[in-house]
């Protein structure tokens, strides 16, 4: 599906033709999950992101300009979805356990350095955990700059804040990983 | 040497977002602690590496529609589908006929009544003293007014797109810049007797402001509003729409007669 399939899809589901939003959907899905698990850390969390956000960007569909990107749009909203998720879970993670971590518990592959899988295993939890106590702009920010690499900027036009508040989110969540992580370099 | 740099700027250094990077570098390359404190920062953020997604296959993303078709909300139509319902369709092409009757009808009545020469049907009257540099003057004016008007489109595309509450203080300094020079334009083109670009330029001018007086990290309802205004006014639609046609004006120049206005049915 090139640009201008996707521009006609918009249209059409513009007029209310679900099929061509289906096509939008299947196209987008699989990397909105990832955003969506990036930022959320959990498989569950992110399968309600990505719901959720296909039903916003059809709702807000006639906001939407041929001009700008799909994929742009959508990656925003995914973020700000799943800011507003992680916000209304906040909760469950502040009291989440290091034996819910989900990818630090993924089983190990063989073949590789028992020592060096288990020290990495030891510092993904680490950042887990560590993630699970950033606030939710932070995470999202860390998570656009770090992980998925968009510059302050971008970061910023994304989660609607302004070039210092962004820096500053990235700023104190470099600050807490590194606190959490400190103990592990002593180790090392 | 200089003062050592703070963990922040060697934050953004690292991530490339700081200025002064060469500054930075050659900084790094003079200073033991603060290369100390970069190595240190570097090994750590070299180790938070990204949570690998469970693997989704295939069929995903049939999946998600397959879980959210039932509960997508109606379609908010856009304004102007409104006017491509079957029965607005049938009058507005019974309108047209209508329109188009009535012009051959004029035209052939006037061809009738009042004998002119056929040469004056389609040439210009004889130009009056400075009227070449008139026209020079007025080509210049609609090929600024077009570039002003994509400018602004895109302005007002991006407040279209916003979603949520946004800082949208980027879109407010290129609307203040606009708002200016909207304000000449509009003046020249109504000494020019261009009412409709006027008009259309006074109205791009009202959203403008309202951009620019709205606080930067404005809320999703004050965005909203400004929305519906934009939406309302058909305000994207008119300047669309007077951009090319003051561009086809400008393409077709003196191979064919100018219209003394635009087109009435953006205005």
């Amino acid at each position: 599906m090139d640009a201008t399939d996707v521009a006609a899809a918009i249209a059409r589901a513009r007029q209310g033709d679900s099929e061509a939003f289906q096509s939008l959907v299947e196209r987008h899905s699989r990397r909105a999950f990832q955003l969506a698990y990036r930022i959320t850390g959990n498989e569950q969390d992110a399968e309600d992101v990505v719901q959720e956000s296909f039903i916003r960007a059809y709702r807000q569909l006639s906001r939407f300009e041929a001009r700008a990107h799909f994929s742009t749009w959508l990656h925003r909203i995914v973020a700000n979805c799943s800011v507003d998720l992680i916000r209304s879970r906040r909760v469950r993670y502040e009291h989440a356990s290091t034996d819910d971590l989900g990818p630090a518990e993924q089983p190990e592959s063989g073949g590789a350095d028992p020592e060096r899988l288990a020290a990495s295993a030891q510092i993904e939890r680490k950042v887990s955990a560590a993630m699970s106590e950033l606030s939710p702009l932070e995470r999202a920010a860390f998570t656009l700059r770090h992980y998925e690499g968009r510059s302050i900027a971008e970061i910023g036009k994304t989660l609607g804040l302004g070039t210092s508040a962004t820096k500053h989110s990235v700023f104190r969540a470099v600050r807490k990983l590194r606190a959490a992580l400190e103990p592990l370099r002593g180790e090392s | 040497m200089s003062k050592h740099y703070s963990e922040e700027d060697l934050v953004l250094y690292y991530y490339e977002d700081g200025p002064r990077r060469a500054e930075v570098q050659q900084h790094l390359d003079a200073c033991e602690p603060c290369t100390v404190a970069y190595r240190e920062l570097t090994a750590t953020l070299k180790s938070v590496t990204a949570p690998e997604a469970p693997e989704r296959g295939d069929q995903y993303g049939l999946e998600v529609w397959q879980r959210i078709r039932h509960r997508l909300p109606e379609q908010e139509m856009p304004w102007w589908s409104v006017w491509l319902r079957a029965d607005r369709l049938a009058l507005a092409g019974a309108f047209s006929v209508l329109l188009v009757a009535a012009f051959v009808a004029g035209r052939w009545w006037s061809a009738g009544t009042v004998p002119a020469p056929a040469v004056a049907s389609v040439a210009p009257a004889p130009a009056a003293p400075g009227a070449a540099g008139d026209d020079g003057r007025r080509r210049i004016l609609l090929t600024s007014v077009a570039d002003h008007l994509d400018r602004s489109e895109r302005v007002l595309t991006d407040i279209m797109n916003t979603t949520g509450a946004s800082d949208i203080s980027t879109e407010q300094g290129w609307a203040e810049d606009l708002i200016n020079t909207s304000r000449l334009y509009r003046q020249d083109a109504a000494d020019a007797g261009e009412q409709s670009v006027a008009l259309v330029l006074e109205e791009l001018e009202r959203s403008l402001l309202e951009i620019v007086h709205t606080p930067s990290r404005a809320t999703a309802a004050r965005l909203d509003e400004i929305r519906r205004r934009i939406d309302a006014a058909s305000l994207l639609f008119k300047v669309r729409v007077l951009g090319s046609e003051l561009r086809q004006r400008q393409t077709q120049g003196q191979d064919a007669p100018r219209p003394r206005a635009l087109s009435t049915h953006i205005s």
